[in-house]
């Protein structure tokens, strides 16, 4: 069995070496001060954008960069949570989440699962086909006309039917399968089960940590999808929350239909505030999530 | 169970492929790919066309200044992270730092977009600094040079703790045991890092680069079409920038902007192909 061209060795993820025999020196410090800066750095969008979501206008404006809460207001989030816009997005991405997920997940893995096994006619032509996808393509515009020609414009499929194998997340269960042993398979033919017995009760259950790395990835994706709804959805109430969230920054917050406005409300703080509306569930999941993600990219070590 | 694999492919991705033959037609769209061929087929012409357009090489020129901008830029942040990282012995330290800068790679350019624009513009936090220190407010949003150094730093912000993930997990791989070699030996840790742990990720650092190669003419639609605005179009409208807003706002016939596609496709698969073929004549393990 020729192992995968995409396959890199096997890297534990692990400290590197014991530091038993070292001092904690200068070079610790800088190292220490450096990431640090970096780290806050990262942070402070997040935190600046906060404040600014629960400050009043005239505070924004006399101190974009703010440090610490200077006037408290919450006009910006009721503003926001009173958005039909918003929360029509929010269920359009739920639907995506949910039904889009579960839908991509089914084709990545079958199809997964088929090109690990080792047998069977036309499987390396169709490895083959697949690989090239990865480095030619045929362009948006064509693209473009096939989903006109399937008739998907402004339907909520669009969001969901093309993406129903992803190259990469189909690449790391096909390898995680084939790292599985051989001998499952044998001895549960000689129990007398049958093909799909043999997937779905030994096969499956073993792959459920690339299972999980696989559908958080899918999760994010649709969680973060606004790319097809701006190609093809029309429709304001079909916009995911990213395109509506997307439409809000663009436009201005005040000035968009939907929005509630009062004296206390400003784009600024709108927009910060709808823009936590939509990264909050990331934000609480992703601290316990991250070694799934670190997992995934670190098996496959493809796709930078 | 590979069927739903060959329809799937076929539908999505090799019809699309048929479909550049729309690169040499004037396409009408209610005359189809096959009945454009046969009516309205230009050969060559719309290739002929673009390459005239003294704009299209200036949005040619954008996008490998951005594209491969971002890759070098992109593979020094990630590599010197993981560097620290990776030397860094304070466990939960690390282990917090990793979680948060990883993060940002999980945010949509929508997201992260609207960062930038709160931070940049004319009365944002930035030029409140600025003026802070006596100067006078930057439109960075609308200045050319400022707009490219934005589109580098936010690229760095958003992706290099994620890129340097990958090193880091190489680097973990390495044995103990040449460390404490090169201890034996009196190495200084920029010497062991120079010396082994480079040496070490070279091989994962060569992969990447090549997968990242087939990327230079894509540069990042997201990101830029979530920032962009019309001034700064002369540095940063990139060829998948240029293609949308053809075919969508300019009504510019499809036959042309499947060919700026087409001309992408085959030059991104070439640029492939020739840096596998360079990274495997000197040696190393190539993709293809």
């Amino acid at each position: 069995m020729k192992r995968s061209r995409f396959e890199l060795p096997y890297l534990p993820l692990r400290p590197s070496r014991k530091s038993a025999n070292h001092r904690f020196g200068r070079l610790d410090i800088v190292l220490f001060i450096v990431l640090l800066i970096y780290g806050i750095l990262i942070i402070f969008p997040f935190y600046n954008a906060f404040l600014i979501s629960i400050s009043p206008e005239h505070v924004y404006n006399e101190t974009p960069l703010l440090l610490w809460p200077k006037e408290l207001t919450f006009a910006s989030y009721s503003s926001v949570f009173a958005n039909k816009n918003l929360w029509s997005g929010f269920r359009i991405t739920m639907i995506l989440l949910t039904v889009g997920t579960i839908y991509q997940m089914f084709f990545t893995i079958i199809t997964g699962y088929a090109l690990s096994r080792s047998k069977w006619f036309g499987k390396n032509f169709l490895m083959n086909m697949i690989l090239v996808t990865m480095f030619f393509g045929g362009g948006l515009i064509p693209y473009y006309y096939l989903i006109t020609n399937l008739n998907l414009h402004d339907k909520i499929w669009v969001m969901i039917i093309p993406g129903a194998i992803d190259t990469f997340n189909m690449l790391l269960m096909r390898n995680y399968f084939q790292s599985l042993p051989k001998e499952l398979e044998e001895s549960a033919r000689i129990d007398g089960a049958n093909d799909i017995q043999i997937f779905v009760k030994v096969y499956l259950p073993l792959a459920l940590p690339m299972i999980a790395t696989v559908g958080l990835f899918f999760a994010v994706g649709n969680w973060n999808s606004w790319y097809n709804a701006m190609l093809f959805v029309k429709t304001p109430s079909l916009w995911p929350l990213q395109f509506v969230l997307r439409n809000l920054i663009i436009t201005g917050a005040s000035n968009i239909e939907g929005t509630i406005t009062s004296p206390d409300t400003y784009s600024q703080g709108l927009v910060m505030a709808s823009i936590f509306f939509t990264i909050v569930p990331m934000m609480c999941f992703y601290p316990f999530l991250q070694r799934f993600f670190v997992k995934g990219i670190v098996v496959g070590a493809i796709k930078g | 169970m590979g069927l739903p694999a060959v329809i799937f492919y076929f539908i999505f991705c090799y019809i699309p492929m048929y479909g550049v033959l729309m690169a040499f037609t004037h396409y009408y769209p209610k005359r189809g790919i096959l009945g454009s061929l046969t009516t309205s087929f230009v050969g060559f012409n719309n290739f002929k066309t673009i390459f005239n357009d003294p704009y299209f090489w200036q949005v040619l020129g954008n996008t490998v200044f951005i594209g491969l901008g971002k890759i070098i830029i992109s593979f020094v942040a990630s590599l010197l992270i993981a560097l620290l990282l990776n030397e860094i012995r304070m466990r939960v330290f690390k282990k917090s730092v990793q979680i948060i800068v990883t993060f940002p790679h999980f945010l949509s350019w929508v997201v992260v977009a609207g960062f930038v624009n709160l931070f940049f513009v004319t009365d944002g936090a930035i030029n409140s600094i600025v003026v802070f220190f006596g100067g006078q407010p930057i439109d960075f949003l609308r200045n050319g040079p400022f707009f490219i150094t934005l589109l580098f730093g936010s690229d760095i912000w958003k992706e290099a703790g994620w890129g340097s993930i990958i090193y880091l997990a190489t680097m973990a791989g390495i044995s103990p045991e040449l460390y404490e070699a090169a201890d034996i030996d009196g190495a200084t840790r920029l010497q062991k890092i120079w010396h082994i742990t480079l040496p070490a990720i070279k091989p994962t650092a060569i992969l990447l680069l090549i997968l990242s190669v087939g990327g230079i003419l894509s540069a990042g639609f997201d990101q830029i079409f979530n920032l962009y605005n019309p001034l700064v179009y002369s540095v940063s409208d990139i060829l998948d920038t240029y293609i949308y807003r053809s075919q969508f706002n300019d009504n510019v016939n499809a036959g042309i902007t499947t060919a700026i596609g087409l001309f992408k496709s085959v030059v991104s698969f070439i640029l492939v192909l020739t840096v596998d073929r360079i990274a495997k004549l000197s040696g190393e393990r190539g993709i293809i």
